[in-house]
């Protein structure tokens, strides 16, 4: 069934009239045109799909739009403000984090949401932030060292 | 794909049984999706035909971990993230805080419910060995009706619960006589941070003066749904803690299992590994501890 559904998207209070049982995903790529969430698996095991939800990251493939009423939700285009990238970004591209890419909207925000919880993370709480995102061509290490290197620079400046 | 449905958000447990007790349609609880969602794009037979999903999220009294004078009561849609970041859970129930921290990947820990876990009855449910050993009780309610069950009772055959579709689950309770108790949880799956467990175990017990004065063990994804091996327990208590009664109940825990679960294609390979990583979790949680 359609419904209103008002929810809160990266700062920007929203109002759709969607179908409920519409994932969470496709309304944001559908309804809002924010593409850098990416589809891989749909069942929760690649984190292609990882979006912060009220503060934790969550696989927006596993959630209805129906259960996000009055949410706040961040996506990967959340984090750059005012045409600057934030620093995770930056590092991803500094430190050679992204082949491809499709994993790493992914996990620029399972970094983030660990950012929001621990300013000061170490490797193996990186690790484990980000475990369930799959990258298939970059290797883990450049990301590891990307994320941890934008919080030596987060904390330095 | 996922059906077209009708999504409720109700606020308290009295609305959701409001909305379970009306028989006119086909409703279902949905806490943290993890299994729900998937089973859409399998159509699963248990999620077909629904007509009315009816979300657990963010009911107040039925997501909180709460000491009482006599148990420990953990809501039925407490996340095994809130869990794992329980100080009390860590210190005073280590074996479900480590079965907890295992599960799946931080974005399904975040979601995933104690609850929805041990609902869908899955032989390779992490939380079930882990709640058996600590002789976990599960509250089951109906807009009629209050029960308090044994988790073990409450779980009848893989995939199958007594849990009727007009009631909902609204706590755990674990007695505090066991918060003293030490113990570990097993896993050995598939893949690291996704695996599905395949051999899942859990020891709970404690050792006085060299003697075993209380011993419980758990099984999860090995056996066709998670038991309790009470003949082997009453089998260790009493009896002086040393490496060869350790040995001795790993292989009569082998045996054991080579009962209930008759021969399977994946016993061979899966018995001696059982087997040593009982024999070593016994070791690490009793001896060496006994040893210091
Ligand atoms: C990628 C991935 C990895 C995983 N890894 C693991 C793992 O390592 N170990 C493991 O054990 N599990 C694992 N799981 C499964 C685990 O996430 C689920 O079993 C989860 O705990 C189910 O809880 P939920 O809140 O998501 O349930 P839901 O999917 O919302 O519901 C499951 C069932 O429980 C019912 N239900 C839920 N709450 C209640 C209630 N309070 N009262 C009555 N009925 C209720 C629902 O109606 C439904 O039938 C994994 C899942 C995924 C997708
Ligand atoms: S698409 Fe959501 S986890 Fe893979
Ligand atoms: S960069 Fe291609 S999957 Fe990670």
């Amino acid at each position: 069934m359609k419904s209103d559904i008002e929810l809160n998207i990266n700062g920007t209070a929203k109002k759709i009239f969607v179908e409920q049982s519409k994932r969470l995903l496709d309304v944001l790529r559908e309804n809002f045109l924010l593409t850098g969430t990416k589809e891989g698996c749909s069942i929760g095991e690649c984190g292609a799909c990882t979006v912060v939800l009220d503060g934790e990251a969550v696989n927006s493939c596993l959630i209805l739009i129906g259960q996000c009423g009055g949410s706040e939700i961040i996506t990967i285009e959340g984090l750059e403000k005012d045409g600057k990238l934030h620093e995770l970004q930056k590092q991803f591209i500094d430190k050679g984090a992204i082949q491809c890419g499709f994993c790493t909207p992914g996990m620029a925000m399972s970094a983030y949401a660990l950012l929001l919880k621990n300013n000061n993370p170490g490797i193996e709480e990186i690790k484990e932030a980000i475990e369930g995102n799959l990258c298939r061509c970059t290797g883990y290490k450049p990301i590891i060292d990307a994320v941890h290197s934008a919080v030596k620079e987060l904390n330095d400046s | 794909m996922i059906p077209e449905m009708i999504i409720k958000n109700p606020s308290s447990v009295e609305e959701v049984l409001q909305i379970l007790s009306n028989h006119r349609t086909k409703n279902k609880i949905i806490a943290g999706g993890t299994d729900i969602i998937p089973g859409f794009h399998i159509n699963s037979p248990r999620f077909t035909g629904i007509d009315v999903l009816v979300d657990i999220n963010g009911i107040k009294e039925i997501s909180q971990i709460i000491e009482l004078d006599s148990y420990f009561s953990i809501g039925s849609s407490v996340t095994f993230s809130h869990l794992q970041a329980s100080s009390l859970v860590r210190e005073k129930l280590p074996v479900l805080y480590e079965a907890a921290s295992g599960i799946g990947n931080k974005q399904i820990r975040n979601r995933a419910t104690i609850a929805g876990n041990f609902i869908n009855n899955a032989p390779c449910a992490d939380s079930v060995p882990a709640l058996l050993v600590y002789d976990a009780q599960v509250v089951v309610k109906s807009i009629e009706n209050e029960s308090i069950v044994s988790l073990q009772d409450f779980l009848e055959f893989p995939y199958k619960t007594i849990l009727k579709n007009d009631e909902i689950i609204t706590e755990i309770r674990i007695p505090k006589k066991n918060a003293h108790l030490l113990g570990s949880f097993y896993k050995l799956g598939r893949r690291r941070a996704v695996a599905i467990s395949r051999i899942s175990l859990a020891v709970l017990g404690s050792v006085e003066n060299g003697i075993f004065t209380d011993f419980r063990l758990a099984s999860g994804a090995i056996t066709p749904i998670g038991m309790r091996f009470k003949e082997i327990e009453s089998f260790i208590l009493g009896k002086g803690i040393d490496r060869d009664l350790l040995k001795e109940v790993a292989v009569k825990t082998g045996s054991k299992i080579l009962e209930v679960t008759g021969l399977r294609w994946s016993t061979p390979h899966k018995l001696p590994v059982l087997q040593k990583t009982l024999y070593q979790l016994l070791v690490n949680n009793f001896l060496e501890n006994d040893e210091k």
